[in-house]
């Protein structure tokens, strides 16, 4: 999964260049051997792509908002990755009414952490009933702008999103 | 800028000594275990920073980091592969160790959980070149990975054993007035006890029990 995540975002960025990654432990942790020596872990990995192809923007433009991409980055892997359905629930709720007044998860522009989100929500999504989609409506709205990102999406399948609500006025 | 911490958990303890350390102003507020401090999020997180804006900062290493860098300290990438690090392969060990050394009184099971990350982390210290683990002075990672491993390491445990860099490393971080100042805020009193009302908060770890993410797409 990390793998073919990480091909995507070479080709999200633009690279020419598609890196070999290994993976080591249970995890399967991905590698990339740099002129450095290795680069260990999902994060920084494409902490690295995204300096190679020149868009450290990506990482965020101020001090705040470094953090910010930083938190969410890490919310990614150590809330979103692996989580058991009741965790998904409180993930989806969460992340809900944080993005109730927001375009992007860290301040007004597109990040690594809006993309690595996407990528690790995408089995969240694929799976909610039409009537959860309603009920999650500010991640829905997220996630169809994200999935219709300029060259974000690569690897994985559209999800359907309407755009008319059918369960109007219900509590689901 | 307001930080809010809670007494007993090993994450404040970085966060405190990392305020400490940078001197970068900042009003810390002791507050509950169970203070929903973070509005969009349904489990209380401590610590918690309000930022100037309104925004709100609730990973203990993206705290330390903004301090840091706040205070004028550079981000470098291999700063970010050791706060992953701490985060995906440590904190799961160190969760899981904490359960059976406080909640179940097992010490020495516990140290044992904790042989593979201090073994990794003796030999990065023992090949790198500086006293500290990024660079000659005390970095962000530092006070990170002391405050994780403060629990464990404070009493000469047995987890420390034959980590012998390891244990320079610890003391010397032991030994600046930053760490010695968090710890007397943050864990008062002696022991493992004090930590018991944030470990009893903390989700089971329970490997076993983990979704398996293949399997996603197919349950539909």
């Amino acid at each position: 999964m990390a793998l073919k995540e990480l091909s995507s975002l070479e080709k999200f960025l633009g690279l020419k260049k598609h890196n070999k990654y290994s993976t080591q432990g249970d995890n399967k942790v991905p590698v990339l051997q740099s002129n450095n020596g290795p680069m260990v872990g999902l994060l920084t990995v494409c902490s690295h792509l995204v300096n190679e192809a020149k868009r450290p923007e990506l990482l965020g433009t101020s001090t705040e908002h470094r953090a910010m991409v930083h938190q969410w980055l890490e919310y990614r892997v150590t809330k979103v990755d692996g989580c058991t359905r009741e965790e998904a629930k409180t993930v989806l709720k969460d992340l809900n009414l944080y993005l109730q007044d927001k375009v992007y998860l860290a301040g007004n522009c597109f990040t690594l952490a809006d993309a690595l989100m996407y990528y690790g929500l995408h089995p969240l999504v694929v799976d909610l009933a039409v009537h959860e989609k309603e009920h999650y409506v500010n991640v829905t709205r997220w996630f169809d702008h994200l999935q219709h990102y300029p060259r974000l999406r690569h690897h994985l399948c559209p999800v359907v999103v309407l755009r008319n609500r059918v369960y109007i006025g219900g509590h689901h | 800028m307001k930080l809010y911490i809670s007494e007993g958990n090993p994450h404040c303890l970085k966060v405190v000594a990392a305020v400490e350390l940078t001197l970068v102003q900042c009003d810390v507020q002791c507050v509950n275990h169970e203070e929903r401090v973070v509005p969009f999020l349904s489990r209380p997180a401590l610590p918690a920073l309000l930022l100037p804006s309104g925004g709100h900062l609730f990973s203990s290493n993206a705290i330390c980091q903004y301090l840091f860098e706040t205070s004028g300290r550079k981000p470098n990438p291999l700063i970010n592969q050791w706060l992953e690090w701490e985060t995906t392969e440590l904190q799961p060990a160190l969760l899981q160790a904490l359960h059976m050394a406080v909640l179940q009184g097992k010490a020495t099971e516990a140290s044992k959980i904790l042989q593979g990350p201090l073994s990794y982390l003796d030999q990065c210290l023992s090949k790198g070149t500086t006293p500290c683990l990024t660079e000659e002075s005390v970095s962000v990672v530092d006070v990170v990975l002391w405050g994780a491993l403060h629990p464990f390491l404070s009493d000469s445990s047995p987890a420390l054993g034959e980590w012998k860099c390891v244990q320079a490393w610890f003391e010397r971080l032991a030994g600046e007035k930053a760490c010695q100042a968090a710890v007397l805020k943050v864990l008062p009193g002696k022991g493992l006890e004090v930590l018991k009302p944030f470990v009893q908060r903390q989700p089971a770890p329970a490997s076993s029990q983990r979704r398996d993410p293949q399997s996603c797409n197919s349950t539909a």
